[in-house]
């Protein structure tokens, strides 16, 4: 019997296959290799922690639950992110807003709610006025990265934050792999010209 | 950082670098417990077919049905059976007596061959042994102490995550 060990070592083909077949430990280890990446895209989607979660969770559960349906000849993680993406831009469309508040979550009133629900930059080893610069630049691009249409954001976060490949986000989002190159272009001349402050 | 000028260059390279070094955010803790707890694992085929038997046994209108269709066939079945047995009470009875007597003398059979072999073997003078010299309630109380531990270790076993499958989730 695979161990939660050997799990790890398996493809996600593999893994689907042993939760299939009734094994929880694989469930699990599917939770816990999409867990980051599909909330993160979710967050950064919708820009609510709570919300992020509860759409998050749906995700996994409509995932986990209708396995038997899943096709091996396609990749799980197109499957699943593809999920997590329309959970997230059909709850965009129920709010109407296509362009977010750049700072916390749309409920933040208070400054203190503002800062606690504003996406944070990451923190690298840096000097300290390079770290500083680094950042207030990553501030600045998740608050860009709010202000982008949700195909823009959806095409952008899977192709340089998850790293996905072009046709991966083709799959996922089922538009042409033309499309996909397309507003990923679009969506970087968009940061850039967001970010145009901070050029010379 | 308002100050600081970037060239166009520099700032798409940096905005790359930037995205590419995103961090990705985790949920709260007990995440997966909670889809978990929702998520319905695959079960056997016949546990299936059995649950679904049931719930659709259970129904209201259906219970009734099959309560009455049970009642019925236990009168039928006596209204059968009983004028039968009726007429061959004797019979009956000569064969119960009969049935009776063989379990018995089965029994007294086995009991008298215990009892030969507790003799001949000697657990009869150790145990009579053990009594006289006071060693026979400690053996038998370590004797119970392991048989439970054995079966809280059984059960520890049974219980062990690792094990946990569709059917002992059922």
């Amino acid at each position: 019997m695979a161990t939660a060990k050997d799990l790890r070592t398996l493809g996600d083909r593999e893994v689907v296959a042993l939760a299939k077949a009734g094994r929880e430990a694989a469930y699990r280890e599917l939770l816990s290799r999409y867990e980051r990446p599909v909330f993160s895209l979710i967050y950064r989607m919708v820009r609510d922690r709570a919300l992020a979660e509860d759409l998050a969770q749906e995700t996994f559960i409509k995932v986990l639950n209708a396995l038997d349906t899943y096709r091996p000849e396609f990749k799980f993680s197109s499957w699943i992110f593809k999920i997590a993406n329309n959970a997230a831009i059909d709850q965009l469309r129920k709010r109407e807003v296509d362009t977010l508040s750049l700072d916390g979550a749309p409920g933040a009133r208070t400054a203190d709610e503002v800062e606690a629900t504003a996406l944070q930059a990451v923190d690298r080893g840096e000097s300290p006025l390079a770290e500083l610069e680094s950042r207030e630049l990553g501030a600045e691009i998740e608050r860009a990265i709010g202000r982008l249409r949700p195909e823009y954001r959806t095409a952008i976060l899977l192709r340089h934050v998850e790293g996905r490949a072009y046709e991966e986000i083709a799959e996922v989002m089922d538009l042409p792999l033309g499309t996909v190159k397309t507003y990923i272009h679009r969506a970087r001349l968009e940061l850039r010209e967001y970010l145009t402050h901070l050029r010379t | 950082m308002a100050d600081k000028q970037l060239d166009a260059g520099d700032l798409d390279l940096r905005v790359l670098r930037e995205l590419t070094a995103l961090r990705s955010f985790a949920p709260s803790r007990g995440f997966p417990d909670r889809v978990m707890a929702r998520v319905r694992l695959p079960q056997p085929a016949a546990l299936v077919l059995l649950r679904r038997a049931g719930a659709w046994a259970i129904q209201p209108r259906r219970a009734v049905t099959f309560a009455t269709a049970y009642a019925a066939s236990v009168a039928i079945a006596l209204r059968l059976t009983l004028p039968w047995l009726s007429s061959h009470w004797s019979a009956v009875k000569l064969a119960v007596s009969w049935i009776g007597t063989q379990i018995g003398s089965l029994a007294n059979t086995l009991a008298l061959t215990g009892a030969d072999w507790a003799v001949r073997s000697g657990v009869t003078d150790a145990v009579r042994t053990a009594a006289a010299s006071g060693k026979m309630w400690p053996a038998l109380a370590a004797l119970s102490i392991g048989y439970a531990a054995g079966g809280y270790g059984f059960y520890v076993l049974l219980k062990a995550p690792g094990r946990t499958d569709a059917l002992a989730r059922s």
